[in-house]
């Protein structure tokens, strides 16, 4: 027993050393190129070609320091990050978006670039886009751990035919529908069988909280530096609004609500429904699926009180324990000047941070609704949960939950209200500490 | 007797017999080393560690300083109602999808073991699920319940989005359970026919026994080793089931089909809290634990 004892002990002193002295590759040596590792998440296909395509140029101008990319998922990428972090073997460029980038830089895993960005790239990204990036971290203090660089904006995307049968007016980016409007409108689409809208609700949580901005919704309030769940008359407008498409007006599929957000596109090619209130980037899905002679239009996404909407971007970050965050930062200020993040753009069909890759005139040409979705970045403003710590334990445990059961019709808005805030609060409470 | 206990022992035997136990140990050590440094190096070190992180407030992060911190993840687990609710889930999936894995691999078993054309073809077709790793069942399966493409709606002509559906998430997975569960409780009850003597049918078919008299009070009482082995095997494997249900709905709608290992590794992965999902995970090795112990007891007694 006594030598089991002994043994095990060992073998948890060898079991540590592995472990913590894993981190990072070996110091380049004189002459040798510097080794970068980049965690790419591109998924759509041109998006993926895009990035290989400027990592190729990268490496062929930079013999000095080469670039592997490594390919990520959505999926599972921030589960793979803390183990990655943890085992010290994360990649020295992470490509993620800002809602995680708030739990990894107070837990001290990312590099804060303020320091370090250089001037150009600085100014060309607007300041709200920065405003994404900017948290506390692992010691308290402010920092910007990540550089923004594609946006996106929810937008309306329709079947250009069962629009137009309707007789509905056709909104613009300067005069969008109000929520009524779009009501009424997705009222008068529901006929035959066919409904006017369908909400892709697998994931409600970001979209959701994103347009109840709308009404100025944020559904979280600091006070004295203690962050609380909200549930007021502004944010329950949405959560009504919706509601009532599906289970009042019935002009809502009940049966998109627990697909992800391109699940629906058969049913929508098939003319079962006839908007998609969907993210920008599902465009490019749209463009490759669609069969031929289908027509469709990009609409902007409704107003209420304001137009506004939750922003969130895509970032690339630093690892706190790169060995070469110096050139880590050159090379993401290569892959993010002005032109490449318009071919990023393109390619993911999303929104560039970069205001003179948004003036591009591919960004602006009215081909695929990109004038539309363009136009929609003005409207973006940093999501207010964004900022706060818990939110992502607080999305998957609670919100997720009530708001499934909530568009399934299964539980009222006050209880929404009340175990949003209810069992929210108890989340976010052990972040405070 | 008498002659042998005033007769002073011989004071040299016990002693060389100790040593030469002791040496004959000391050898057994010697040849269960290769094999044990794996054992403890893999199993026993990170169970350990494991063990020792549930009572601290060790979390994934870099500035974080670990402290022991006693019982409190334990109270924090007991007054955590999404952890019941899981642990309910658990119970749930894990029990059901034992016991229906059971009666059909049993039936499915019965049928191969008899005379049929093409037996060893069908043998061969009844092991195919076992050859699958989870995830790839999981994206299969994920296809067939497809609300759009799927087959199923195809087949039922209906409409509905099995997997996201409240009520119905649960069921569909126990389904996919039982199905990648039932090779290999197939070919061990199907091993365990094979080992009834045939002399005990023959015997019961003179004394005028059915098919289903045979059939219980031959067939069932010779399995029953088999039987209890295998259930509890399948129990466990069921229970700390993992990879299955993380590709198929990652423990949605709303937390329906949220296994407790699931739900521990989403402590640990998603929101950092190692010290209290390595609590999680020791309950659940406890419960599993104490459960087998109860049953395989039970059974053993009944078995005298």
């Amino acid at each position: 027993m006594r030598i089991k004892s002994a043994l095990a002990a060992a073998a948890i002193v060898t079991l540590a050393a592995a472990c913590g002295g894993g981190g990072g590759g070996e110091p380049a040596g004189p002459g040798e190129p510097v080794k970068l590792d980049f965690l790419s998440l591109a998924w759509q296909k041109e998006s993926v070609a895009a990035n290989k395509e400027l990592v190729n140029e990268w490496n062929k101008a930079h013999p000095d320091i080469q670039v592997t990319y490594v390919q990520g998922s959505w999926d599972n990428v921030n589960d793979q990050l803390v183990t990655q972090f943890a085992g010290g073997t994360a990649p020295d460029v992470i490509h993620n978006d800002s809602p995680a980038l708030a739990g990894f830089a107070s837990d001290g895993y990312l590099l804060d670039l303020s320091g370090k960005l250089p001037a150009e790239l600085k100014s060309d990204i607007p300041q709200h886009a920065w405003d994404t990036v900017t948290f506390a971290g692992g010691e308290g203090e402010q920092g910007v751990y990540g550089v923004p660089f594609l946006q996106e904006s929810q937008v309306i995307i329709a079947n250009k035919k069962l629009l137009d049968e309707s007789g509905a007016r056709v909104p613009t980016p300067e005069e969008p529908w109000t929520w009524d409007e779009f009501s009424e409108a997705a009222k008068k689409m529901t006929k035959d069988g066919r409904y006017g809208v369908a909400w892709a609700m697998k994931s409600p949580v970001n979209k959701t909280l994103n347009l109840a901005l709308n009404f100025g919704g944020t559904f979280f309030q600091t006070t004295d530096g203690n962050t609380t769940v909200k549930v007021g008359p502004e944010e329950r407008e949405v959560l009504q609004r919706i509601h009532d498409q599906l289970y009042k007006d019935k002009s809502a599929d009940p049966a998109a609500l627990g697909q992800g957000t391109a699940d629906p596109l058969p049913a929508f090619f098939q003319g079962k429904f006839a908007m998609l209130p969907t993210g920008v980037y599902l465009r490019q899905q749209v463009v490759e699926q669609a069969p031929d002679g289908f027509e469709w239009v990009t609409l902007p996404a409704p107003k209420g009180t304001s137009a506004q909407q939750g922003a969130v971007s895509q970032t690339l970050s630093i690892a706190q324990e790169s060995e070469h965050p110096d050139e880590a930062m050159q090379f993401i200020s290569f892959f993010l000047n002005a032109a490449n993040q318009a071919k990023l753009a393109k390619g993911d069909w999303l929104l560039p941070t970069s205001q003179k890759a948004a003036a591009d005139a591919a960004m602006t040409t009215k081909e695929n609704g990109w004038d539309v979705a363009t136009a929609s970045a003005q409207n973006l403003v940093v999501a207010p949960f964004l900022k706060v710590n818990g939110y992502d334990e607080w999305r998957s445990k609670v919100a997720t939950p009530v708001l499934q059961e909530y568009f399934a019709n299964k539980i009222s808005l006050d209880e929404v209200a009340k175990r949003l805030v209810e069992e929210g609060n108890q989340v976010l409470e052990r972040y405070h500490r | 007797m008498t002659a042998t206990a005033t007769r002073p022992a011989p004071p040299r035997a016990p002693r060389a017999k100790r040593r030469g136990a002791s040496r004959q140990k000391r050898e057994m050590w010697l040849l269960m080393l290769p094999a044990m440094v794996p054992v403890l190096l893999f199993s026993v070190g990170p169970l350990l560690y494991g063990i020792g992180l549930a009572f601290t407030d060790a979390r994934n992060t870099r500035v974080h300083e670990t402290s022991f911190v006693g019982l409190e993840n334990f109270t924090r687990m007991l007054s955590d109602e999404q952890f019941w609710a899981s642990f309910q889930i658990g119970a749930i999936w894990s029990i059901s999808v034992t016991v229906l894995q059971f009666l059909a691999a049993l039936g499915l078993a019965l049928l191969l073991n008899m005379n049929l054309r093409f037996r060893s073809v069908a043998r061969v077709l009844a092991v195919v699920p076992w050859a699958m790793p989870p995830v790839v069942i999981g994206l299969m399966w994920k296809l067939v319940y497809h609300p759009d493409a799927g087959i199923l709606n195809d087949l039922l002509g209906t409409d509905i989005n099995w997997l996201a559906d409240f009520s119905l998430a649960l069921p569909a997975i126990i389904v996919v359970g039982v199905w990648t569960g039932m090779p290999q409780t197939t070919v061990v009850l199907l091993a365990g026919l094979q080992n009834v003597p045939k002399e005990l049918y023959e015997a019961g078919e003179v004394d005028g026994a059915g098919r289903w008299r045979r059939f219980w009070n031959i067939t069932l009482p010779q399995l029953r080793p088999v039987i209890v082995a295998i259930t509890s095997l399948d129990f466990v494997w069921n229970f700390n089931q993992f990879g299955l249900v993380y590709v198929l709905t990652q423990g949605g709608p709303g937390g329906r089909t949220r296994l407790p290992m699931l739900f521990a590794y989403e402590e640990a992965f998603r929101y950092r809290a190692a010290g209290y999902a390595s609590m999680l995970g020791l309950a659940m090795a406890i419960v599993v634990l104490a459960v087998l112990g109860l049953y395989l007891w039970r059974q053993m007694r009944e078995a005298k």
